[in-house]
């Protein structure tokens, strides 16, 4: 068994490591325990006399609620509190962006598995039997399932505000253009899920003086914190969270589940309250990515040059808000790909419905649209007689070129170099399909294969996407610096609120910090709400934004060090002053060691750190919105089973820029890790819905790649620099995700010449069972079918 | 999740846990590997108060030659078939099949007596016996009886086991070159079948004599392609593909989230050819 630990407002003693430089690789502190399974994750919570929530959720995704009746439940011997809508003390809804998300339902309820009321009982079964004893009256409605129907005039409406949550409408140059070549096409993403393998999970310890400890996993404390105190009716300073170990995020976790119930529940029966969902719950505890219906036209000239891009984008918001604006704003802002668009007309619709709220998940918005746009420029491609990358290379972006949305591309863009690079790699070597390995093939050891039937085939694809909060919100991070000397010996203690999902976010704050000070002793002490927001560990943005902050603290300490060193020892050096090995320098003289200095007192340094404002858009969806943008391309080589629809992919191939690489090791965790995600959108990964029902909330019916199903990954690297960023580094989590979809799906129509128009492909459709097949051209290095015109494109 | 309460008994002999099965009636399950009993109490889709654990019954753990039959105890697991020397060369298609069960940590908990006894039509190894016409020996309350593996599987989830009956060993003719495959569809590595096929084929003088074919997860029970058998009896080794075109005929597999039943169909038939072609050659 491993340890559990008993949450505790005294802070642990952390042990200092030294973490190397910035651009070091270097083991990560929590590495070894996950492997090991030592790690404490906030479902390893536990103290004494603690008690275990529970919640009740709606079977039925449309109801209306007529009556709610506890009383059985709370005469259960072992239950300590019973709680419903009627029990919220402060603000009744929440949400980040639109506070429409019931804490507890009442009158109605919108999606499956939406919570109704919550129970604390001694233990987790007791806890259980006691939601069965609650009795709610509901009166059945017809669920709203197709955003197409939600959008009808003559449908239901779900909220006061109406179906439609949000609308952004981009007009880019003449409108109405046309053009010699046209290629259209409708294509669709399927509803993905984030899949963390730590399901929800935290403890909420009540004061006695009214106000709350929480410890939980979670993506930004402060957000958390503000929603909390907000239907708790307490000042923010009474609610107090400490992040725990969190088993995975991206993106789920932005959005409250346990939080304010398990306070709510703490502070009503007096004791600690351990919340923690089960597979299946999580799968109904939190957003997923937004399925949606996307409608595009591209026109070009008979050189390929891209003269217009139409879309209109239909996205499936489910039950609630969460932060489907930013979503929609940044699909509709990302429509057109990382090219050159002198016209475009992008139509984002984002819708409520009665299935699951969809929110946040790694690509954010540009996912979806990275599949359909990719997908239109290989149609394109096909259609002017070209090679798709060459397509792609004569209309990409370059600095000084204006997006659809009027801002202008920044240095660097470097789309023509990533999509070069990955072209000019290597091909894997093509082994003789007969008489191989059953592991290299596609069925791997399940033996339906070998070689019957297998077709290899190639595709690119290129996206983009921007890093951090954009559209005007006010992005900014919070970073303690402290330098003083223990045992002789000089350390720097970091603190932040960013949150530790697995990113590797500690060792770079604790790198950075002993670059910057040149003091090799590093402890980060755990993120919590006793400093400052440090705003969301998403959108990539911690390296660039908490990293920023970080940076910016050491620098205020290393002004106060020099500032000190100068009221002793003056100010004439003949040389900068420089800290390293523990030491302040001058030129390459060792001016006085730090442990020296600081004796009588170390230096403390709290900053507030922002990056350049961005812009809402305007009525047109033109505006200076994102601050930054990242880059990847990907060429995946797979192979299929014709008869069967199995897929081999065989190798990734990618090319990124990262501005500049900070951990090669992080940076790799990441690429792989977004490529795997990639994989499981074009392949595996769908939450399947009928009626508004989850047909498939569990790890053996949510199929998740493993890593027999992910192929090696070749990568490089570019580093060109930022100029506004710290260190000129750029986010890099998102990136690798957006772009290998479409280039595993590319490679499958190479290989098949079928349309695979939906992700995740299913076999069905690759083995011809389901859809129509087409015929088009290869891409370089395939071997696929040979060129015929597409008949039905205009 | 966390299974509901449960009373623990350890059975020392197979006579003892008939006997505990007779004492606590309908609420008790025999305890093999657990890998398919403890994951449906987890999800309470089963709920049993008393568990009584049979894991212990090393006598049960065996692989035997008897005669032109292979002896395997219930309790063998799924890797020891795997590796056994005796199965792989006598009854190759069985080692093959058990060394596809999940992962390797299902194949060394998991038992081929729990795999049969649970009655999952898509478990790999049912319908391997079933195309390999085993009998099943079983230990009651009333002394030892002996079921064709024909009979045995009722529909999903039931066995013709009765509640205080335990699956003591099961026994299967040695192959003695016959040609055989398995193969198993599954969209992810190391995942349950959708659809899997074994095939058994037998061959004198450069024709065939018979063809044995056992589907998984083709129905709620395993079983047998039996109009491609047919036209396979006596017939050209010509014959396989046109004979696999009728693999689906008589079946109506369910449609779920994993495949429709068309899309089944059209597995079977696919995976039919190519196990016979693979069983051709072996
Ligand atoms: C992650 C995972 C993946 C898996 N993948 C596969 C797969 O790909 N293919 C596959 O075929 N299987 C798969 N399995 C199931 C695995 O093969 C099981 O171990 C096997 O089906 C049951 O064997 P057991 O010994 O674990 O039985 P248990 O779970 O202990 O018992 C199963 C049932 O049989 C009864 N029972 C057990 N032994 C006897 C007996 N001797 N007499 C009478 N009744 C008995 C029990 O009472 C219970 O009802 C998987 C399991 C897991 C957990």
């Amino acid at each position: 068994m491993k340890a559990e630990s008993a949450p505790t407002r005294e802070r642990p003693k952390i042990l200092p490591s030294n973490p190397g430089k910035i651009g070091e690789s270097r083991p990560r502190a929590d590495g070894v325990p996950k492997v090991r399974g030592e790690f404490e994750y906030s479902s390893d919570l536990r103290v004494d006399g603690m008690l275990w929530g529970a919640t009740l959720r709606s079977p039925h995704p449309h109801a209306n609620i007529w009556s709610i009746d506890t009383a059985e439940a709370e005469d259960m011997p072992g239950v300590y509190s019973v709680l419903t809508h009627e029990d919220v003390p402060g603000r009744k809804v929440y949400g980040m962006e639109v506070p429409d998300q019931p804490v507890l339902a009442w009158e109605h309820v919108r999606y499956e598995g939406e919570p109704i009321a919550v129970v604390a009982a001694d233990h987790p079964e007791t806890a259980r039997r006691a939601l069965e004893k609650i009795a709610v009256d509901y009166e059945i409605l017809d669920p709203i399932t197709d955003p197409a129907e939600a959008l009808r005039e003559d449908t239901p409406k779900l909220h006061l505000s109406g179906n439609v949550l949000k609308e952004v409408h981009i007009k880019h140059g003449d409108v109405e253009a046309t053009a010699d070549v046209v290629v259209s096409g409708e294509y669709e993403v399927g509803m993905q899920d984030q899949a963390f393998l730590g399901p929800e999970s935290g403890m909420a310890v009540p004061d006695g003086r009214g106000g709350v400890d929480l410890f939980i996993s979670t993506q930004w404390l402060h957000i958390d914190r503000d929603q909390i105190a907000e239907s708790l009716d307490l000042p923010p300073e009474d609610v107090r969270l400490t992040l725990s170990g969190v088993g995975g995020a991206f993106g789920g976790r932005e959005d409250l589940s346990m939080q304010i119930h398990s306070c709510m529940l703490a502070l009503d029966a007096g004791r600690p309250v351990k919340m923690m969902y089960n597979r299946e719950e999580s799968f109904y505890g939190h957003v997923h990515r937004h399925p949606c219906k996307m409608e595009y036209e591209h026109g070009a000239d008979r050189e390929g040059n891209l003269v217009y891009v139409k879309a209109r984008l239909v996205f499936d918001g489910g039950a609630y808000a969460s932060s489907s604006n930013a979503v929609c704003l940044n699909a509709g802002t990302f429509a057109c790909g990382p090219y050159d668009v002198p016209n475009a007309r992008i139509d984002s619709y984002m819708l409520y419905t009665n299935n699951p709220p969809c929110g946040a998940m790694r690509g954010f918005g540009a996912v979806q649209v990275c599949f359909a746009h990719e997908t239109q420029m290989d149609k394109l491609a096909n259609k002017l007689g070209m090679n798709p990358v060459e397509l792609r290379l004569k209309n990409a972006m370059k600095p000084g070129d204006k997006f659809p949305f009027g801002q202008t591309v920044p240095e660097p863009a470097p789309v023509a170099e990533i999509l070069e690079r990955v072209e000019n790699m290597p091909m894997p070597e093509e082994e003789e399909i007969i008489g191989r390995d059953l592991r290299r093939l596609p069925g791997g050891v399940s033996n339906v294969t070998r070689g019957e039937g297998v077709k290899r085939g190639v595709g690119y694809a290129v996206g983009y996407k921007n890093i951090g909060f954009s559209a005007g919100f006010d992005d900014y991070s919070t970073a303690s610096i402290a330098l003083s000397v223990e045992d002789g010996e000089p350390i720097i203690y970091v603190h932040t609120a960013a949150a530790e999902v697995g990113q590797g976010g500690v060792t770079l704050q604790a790198q950075i910090s002993r670059t910057e000070l040149g003091v090799e002793n590093v402890a980060v002490l755990p993120a919590d709400t006793r400093i400052g927001s440090a705003g969301s560990t998403s959108a990539s943005r911690q390296s660039y934004v908490t990293g920023g902050a970080v940076k910016m603290a050491c620098e205020a300490v290393r002004g106060k060090v020099f500032e000190r060193v100068r009221e002793e020892f003056g100010d004439e050096f003949g040389g900068e002053l420089s800290m390293e090995d523990g030491s302040v320098l001058a030129g390459n003289r060792r001016i006085v060691a730090l442990a020296e200095l600081l004796e009588n007192g170390g230096i403390e340094e709290t900053v507030v750190y922002r990056h350049k404002p961005t812009y809402p858009l305007d009525e047109n969806g033109q505006g200076d919105a994102h601050f930054q943008f990242a880059f990847a391309a990907h060429r995946a080589v797979v192979e299929v089973d014709e008869e069967l629809g199995l897929v081999r992919v065989v190798e990734i191939a990618t090319a990124q820029d990262v501005g500049k690489i900070m951990n090669p090791q992080s940076l790799e965790g990441q690429i792989q890790g977004g490529v795997a995600q990639g994989l499981g959108l074009a392949l595996l990964e769908e939450i399947q819905m009928k009626d508004g029902k989850v047909q498939n909330a569990s790890f053996t019916d949510y199929l998740l790649p493993t890593i027999l199903d992910m192929p090696p990954v070749r990568m490089e690297v570019l580093e060109l620099a930022d100029p506004d960023s710290p260190y000129g580094l750029k986010g890099v989590g998102e990136p690798p995700t957006i772009s290998s979809t479409p280039a595993i799906v590319a490679a499958l129509r190479d290989a098949t010449g079928r349309e695979l128009n939906r992700v995740p492909v299913k076999p069905e459709q690759l083995a011809g069972i389901e859809g129509e097949p087409i015929r088009r051209a290869p891409q370089p290095g395939s071997r696929g079918p040979v060129a015929d015109d597409l008949g039905s494109e205009a | 999740m966390i299974p509901l309460k449960f009373d623990y008994e350890v059975a020392e002999s197979a006579q003892h846990a008939v006997e505990l099965l007779g004492q606590h009636g309908d609420e008790a399950k025999l305890l093999a590997g657990g890998h398919s009993l403890l994951p449906i109490m987890k999800l309470r889709l089963a709920a049993p108060t008393v568990l009584i654990d049979i894991g212990r019954l090393n006598d049960l753990n065996y692989v035997r030659e008897d005669g032109d039959k292979l002896a395997i105890g219930a309790m063998t697991r799924h890797t020891d078939v795997e590796h056994s020397d005796l199965v792989k060369s006598e009854c190759g298609i069985l080692a093959y099949t058990a060394g596809l069960v999940g992962d390797p940590q299902v194949r060394h908990r998991g038992t081929i007596g729990g795999s049969l006894a649970h009655g999952d039509a898509a478990s790999d190894l049912p319908g391997v016996f079933l195309a390999l016409d085993a009998e099943f020996k079983i230990t009651g309350s009333g002394g030892d009886r002996t079921i064709a593996a024909a009979d045995f599987f009722e529909d999903y989830l039931m066995t013709a086991l009765a509640p205080d009956e335990i699956l003591t060993e099961v026994r299967v003719p040695k192959l003695n070159g016959a040609g055989w495959s398995y193969r198993k569809f599954n969209r992810r590595a190391q995942d349950w079948a959708v659809v899997g096929v074994g095939a058994i084929l037998e061959r004198s003088n450069g024709s065939i004599s018979s063809a044995r074919i056992g589907f998984t997860n083709m129905a709620s029970v395993p079983v047998r392609a039996s109009a491609t058998e047919q036209a396979l009896s006596g017939a050209s080794v010509d014959s396989i593909a046109e004979a696999a075109e009728s693999a689906a005929d008589g079946t109506s597999p369910s449609s779920d989230i994993a495949a429709s039943s068309e899309f089944r169909q059209h597995l079977a038939r696919v995976l039919t050819k190519r196990a016979l072609d693979e069983a051709l050659s072996r």
